[in-house]
């Protein structure tokens, strides 16, 4: 069994870790100005690069990652086209390994001087300094899942599980959610079932959202076609989300014709021109109101799209009448309406979309309800415990947005939210009864924050038993922005262990076996003290004083700026402290998430410019959404 | 590809416009229905069937030829009975993954259809290369109702990205066009409503609306005008959808014309497609319970239907995804890919052995049953080829060298089965490439990294 642990260990670390051990952080910025500085800072990067990075790159790296593009890595074509899509990441691989003196490797020829190899990284981090100004790429997308679910749900009162059917939507940039063949019958399956529910047979009484839909039955003797286009107005309106050109009209009203010739009575065929309204990639993707009039290459977004842009990122649903009304008005876009705006959507419930789409999967707790732990050993873990650990999270995390709290209370606070069943894990004294979850003030500070948190501590271990190793990775990327790489090729087999040598010691003893191996050792010596830092917390998150083998836990360590700790507390304590780190790390996750894309570039600009603004009120989280979405970035886009 | 579906766009609606009933004549030509159908050959069909992290390779080849056939080793050992009507081939490399080594797992499936790596030099976004069956689909997809079946197990979100890969290249296996995957659909109860029409509660088939077909046509229609005051890129994503709309005008038209067809033969005015001879088309029951073995033979039961109906002609079904699977059916809650990391452990190369097993025996399942199905001259086996593999030779080293595939079916007399060949060379791409070959679908060019075909399994 002890091997058994042991080897799954390693691979655990061999599988998240690399050869060669890098953290890469994002280069600092210390910026805070205007246009006029931004061209000043070009001109300073413009010199700094043919200066510095140039002559670095041609004299010790081309040879391998020219042409031959070693490891991937394309140094020649990063000059060319600096802050291309690929050269970012280049950058970051190149400096990181220039720092830690993995590059040039050994058998090279030529080494650079530390002054060098000091110039070199610290002129890498002003490459972005050469993007132009550039809101980046916006190509319209189709609805998820959970918004097209919504938005039937608030336009037309049904229920969201009308969409079940549809696949599951693969992440990352801009969403795949295409169909297969067999699967694109859905969207006019799912169709066919709204229209069922909204628009009543001939002779039945029609329901209350066919009235409001439809209006009134027309008067005898009224033009029907006219009525038609009537209607078709105000479904279009609604379900395209701006306003809808005559001849987007004129294909509705064709639609009820067919249905008129073909003997559907007047609801029956305005019926079928409400389905024609749901299939119809307006209904479906998010779309400009019309050709931008001007030559401009880059332009402001419309106000409807504006309007549909936040409100599909804060609630994943349709703009509401406000919303809509602001944009018909052609206010939006001014700042102070904008900011406005995000703080009231902020404040309705639909916000919980924010958490849904982006605050779980930062925190990286979305995959927990199907994740695998082990019945005997915890048999406690019910799904109504696992619902129960993402309501805490999605809470606490409501709660530091709409409170506008600092950042760093994601990572040290003193309250949380409980219910029964999650008090227990808790091990609390103090009386939390029933099912539902509420407001409790903690006064245990090993707890309070993202690193004490069940979920959290859950979604980083194994099925019956933690992973400081997962645990310290998910520190250093989640919460620090850092950057873990992947493992190098042809990794070497651990020495196995002997039995005998291994019994008797603690887990985190034997995982200091493996700092033994030199290509180990870079990543564990930075990874290990903070996953074992946190192992107090067992599996599911209880509190522990001794381990599975029953010795005690040894949980004091170093970060690596050598700052000590030996506790969860005075390690929670420490990170709170890089609140620079944590704002910065939020902030590029939720721009990335709001633009649907990576970050590159003029990006990094814009960052920089917003943190140092948020920066003056110690780097409130709601404040960060506001500057996000009113952001140069989010309410562009290039044509 | 724009300008492709464009002008398509065009000419299907003056063409619906000319003649409502025109749109039924590419089926009925497809369907044979024209001059001598009685005597046509049923059509060739191919099918994928994946397991990821590969198998525990010596409980899976067979040592030679006569272990093959007479005591094959135990992973295939449920195949025992049709090996006759199976090929074995060691030698077959996989893609050489640098400069992607850290993500062995999702480039064994995405590299699986496509024999080719992803774009370097655009990581975070899906750019691979068609798959082989959707090369298929695109030339024999017009015959049937319905292009191309994707199938699989488990929803397919597995949330990771090394090396910066974008995380759908865990989770796809085939790939319409290098920037666009095909999902694949989980629920079998939605692929049967989709096959072959949903049912109502009285367990009859539900009519199609007749005035949807001419509905979404003018919302293609409409479309156009949209698509013109877009930009390139969202012309391209624009695109994807009315794609997927066209192709449910066309099933709908197909579901239309196969009910006219039954009426005809019924009144016994039409020629019946279907041999005297000809088993009748299977039963498929939705298992009630979540049993993984009832749930995959349902699977394999939909792909057998698919192809005895000619409801399509070729399959992908991603038996289990890579990494997060767990097999509580064999009594153990490990997840597969932590048990393919075995060094030494005999423990779990005894896991990992059972899992393997596992897969090949819903495989074998699939493969007995068309076997026992009549169909023309022969059995439907007969007519198709059947590929079961896994994208990865040893899960434990991530070595791609052998990696295992079985096939099974003489493709119409292009395999030549019942034959275990110890040492093929060849990649992975040249055997897509020889298969494609092998039911008729011609290639302007290799698939991946193929550089030839490899002739001695053809016949």
């Amino acid at each position: 069994m002890t091997e058994q642990i042991n080897r799954t260990f390693h691979r655990d670390i061999l599988c998240r870790l690399g050869l060669v051990f890098f953290l890469v952080a994002p280069c600092r910025a210390e910026t805070g100005g205007d246009l006029t500085d931004e061209t000043a800072l070009r001109a300073d990067a413009r010199k700094v690069f043919k200066g510095k990075v140039d002559p670095f790159v041609n004299k010790y790296c081309v040879k391998c990652h020219g042409s031959r593009a070693k490891a991937g890595i394309n140094l020649q074509s990063a000059l060319k086209n600096p802050n291309g899509e690929s050269a970012a990441l280049y950058w970051k691989k190149a400096a990181a390994n220039v720092k830690v003196h993995d590059m040039p490797p050994e058998d090279a020829s030529k080494f650079p001087s530390d002054e060098e190899r000091r110039q070199f990284i610290d002129s890498v981090g002003k490459i972005k300094y050469l993007a132009s100004r550039d809101p980046g790429p916006f190509v319209i997308r189709r609805l998820t899942k959970t918004e097209y679910a919504n938005t039937l749900r608030d336009l037309y009162g049904v229920d969201e599980s009308i969409a079940e059917s549809l696949p599951e939507e693969v992440g990352g940039e801009g969403f795949l959610n295409s169909v297969s063949p067999l699967q694109s019958e859905l969207f006019l399956g799912i169709a066919n079932q709204v229209i069922e529910q909204v628009v009543a047979e001939e002779g039945q009484v029609p329901p209350a959202v066919q009235k409001r839909l439809f209006g009134k039955p027309p008067a005898q003797g009224s033009d029907l076609r006219k009525e038609a286009r009537r209607v078709a107005r105000s479904l279009a309106r609604n379900a395209y989300r701006r306003p809808s050109s005559e001849a987007e009209l004129d294909v509705l009203v064709d639609v009820y014709d067919l249905a008129r010739n073909n003997e559907l009575n007047h609801s029956a065929a305005l019926g079928l021109m409400l389905k024609a309204v749901l299939v119809s990639p307006q209904f479906l993707f998010i779309t400009p109101a019309g050709e931008p009039d001007s030559k401009e290459k880059i332009v402001l977004l419309d106000d409807h799209q504006l309007a549909s842009r936040m409100s599909y990122l804060l609630w994943s649903a349709p703009p509401d009448a406000e919303l809509a009304a602001l944009a018909d008005q052609g206010k939006l876009h001014k700042p102070d309406v904008l900011k406005t705006q995000v703080k009231r959507l902020l404040k309705d419930a639909r916000s919980r979309a924010l958490f849904d789409g982006f605050g779980a999967q930062w925190l990286r707790v979305n995959e927990l309800d199907g994740q695998v732990f082990d019945p005997k050993t915890f048999p406690q873990m019910t799904p109504a415990l696992r619902a129960a650990m993402m309501e805490e999270a999605r809470l606490f995390f409501e709660s530091i947005v709409r409170e506008n709290q600092i950042v760093a209370r994601f990572v040290d606070s003193d309250y949380t939210f409980l219910n029964e069943p999650l008090a227990k894990v808790y091990g609390l004294k103090q009386s939390v009864r029933g099912s539902k979850m509420r407001r409790v003030k903690l006064e245990n500070p090993n707890r309070g924050g993202i690193l004490g948190m069940p979920a959290v501590l859950a979604a980083t271990s194994f099925p019956n038993r933690t992973s400081p190793v997962r645990r310290g990775v998910w520190v250093l990327e989640q919460v620090l922005g850092d950057r873990v790489p992947p493992p190098p090729p042809d990794i070497p087999e651990l020495e196995e262990q002997d039995h005998k040598e291994v019994e008797g010691l603690t887990l985190r003893q034997r995982t200091e076996l493996h700092q033994s191996e030199a290509t180990c050792r870079n990543c564990h010596k930075v990874l290990d003290p903070i996953g074992f830092g946190l192992e107090n917390f067992d599996a599911i998150g209880r509190w522990r004083e001794k381990d599975d083998e029953g010795l005690a836990i040894d949980s004091a360590g170093k970060l690596s700026n050598g700052k000590g700790f030996s506790s969860p507390a005075e390690l929670k304590g420490l990170l709170a402290r890089r609140e620079t780190d944590l704002a910065r790390n939020l902030t590029e996750r939720l721009m990335a998430y709001a633009l649907g894309r990576q970050l590159e570039g003029y990006d990094q600009i814009v960052v920089d410019r917003l943190l140092t603004e948020v920066a003056k009120d110690k780097y409130r989280v709601r404040s960060i959404i506001v500057e996000v979405i009113t952001s140069y970035l989010f309410t562009h886009r290039r044509i | 590809m724009t300008a492709i579906n464009n002008l398509s766009l065009v000419d299907r609606r003056s063409w619906l416009k000319g003649a409502g009933l025109s749109l039924a004549l590419p089926f009925m030509h497809s369907l044979g229905l024209s001059a001598g159908a009685k005597s046509a050959k049923p059509p060739v069909r191919l099918a994928f069937m994946y397991m990821p992290h590969g198998v525990i390779m010596d409980q899976f080849w067979p040592k030679n030829q006569e272990n093959f056939l007479n005591s094959p080793p135990s992973i295939i050992k449920s195949l025992q009975p049709v090996l006759d009507q199976c090929l074995m081939m060691k030698g077959i490399s996989g893609v050489p993954t640098s400069p992607f080594n850290g993500a062995p797992h999702a480039l064994e499936l995405s590299t699986w259809l496509t024999a080719r790596l992803p774009d370097a030099s655009s990581r975070g976004r899906i750019n691979i290369a068609i798959s082989a069956d959707q090369i298929m689909a695109n030339y024999v997809g017009a015959h049937t109702s319905l292009p191309s079946l994707e199938l699989a197990t488990m929803p397919q979100t597995w949330k990771e990205n090394q090396e910066g890969l974008h995380e759908g290249y865990y989770s796809y296996c085939s790939y319409r066009s290098p920037t666009q995957p095909v999902p694949a659909e989980i629920d079998p109860r939605n692929v049967l409503n989709r096959l072959f029409g949903k049912r109502g509660e009285d367990g009859r088939v539900t009519q199609t609306n007749p005035l949807d077909r001419q509905m979404l046509d003018r919302v293609l229609g409409g479309a156009r005008d949209l698509r013109r005051t877009l930009a390139k890129t969202d012309q391209q994503k624009l695109d994807e959808y009315l794609h997927s709309v066209r192709s449910v005008e066309r099933r709908i038209a197909a579901i239309e014309y196969r009910q006219q067809e039954a009426a005809l033969e019924k009144a016994g005015v039409g020629p019946s497609k279907r041999h005297a001879t000809d088993s009748a088309p299977i039963e498929v029951k939705i298992p009630e319970g979540d049993k993984r073995s009832e749930y995959m033979q349902v699977m394999c039961d939909l792909t057998i239907l698919a192809f005895q109906t000619d409801t399509t002609r070729v399959s992908t079904y991603v038996g289990s995804r890579p990494n997060g699977a767990s097999y509580p059916e064999l009594g153990f809650t490990d997840q597969h890919h932590s048990q393919t990391h075995y060094g030494k452990d005999q423990e779990k190369i005894r896991k990992v052995a059972e899992i393997n097993k596992f897969n090949v025996d819903q495989y074998a399942y699939m493969v007995k049953k068309m076997h026992a199905l009549k169909e023309g001259e022969g059995t439907l086996l007969d007519n198709c080829i059947m590929m079961w593999g896994s994208g990865l030779e040893d899960g434990n080293k991530h070595r791609r060298d052998n990696l295992p595939f079985i096939l099974a079916g003489k493709g119409g007399g292009a395999l030549k089965t019942g034959r275990f060949l110890t040492d093929v060379k060849g990649n992975q791409g040249d055997l897509l490439t020889t298969l494609l070959s092998c039911v008729g679908v011609p290639l302007d060019r290799p698939i991946g990294i193929a550089t030839k075909q490899i002739s001695q399994i053809k016949t």
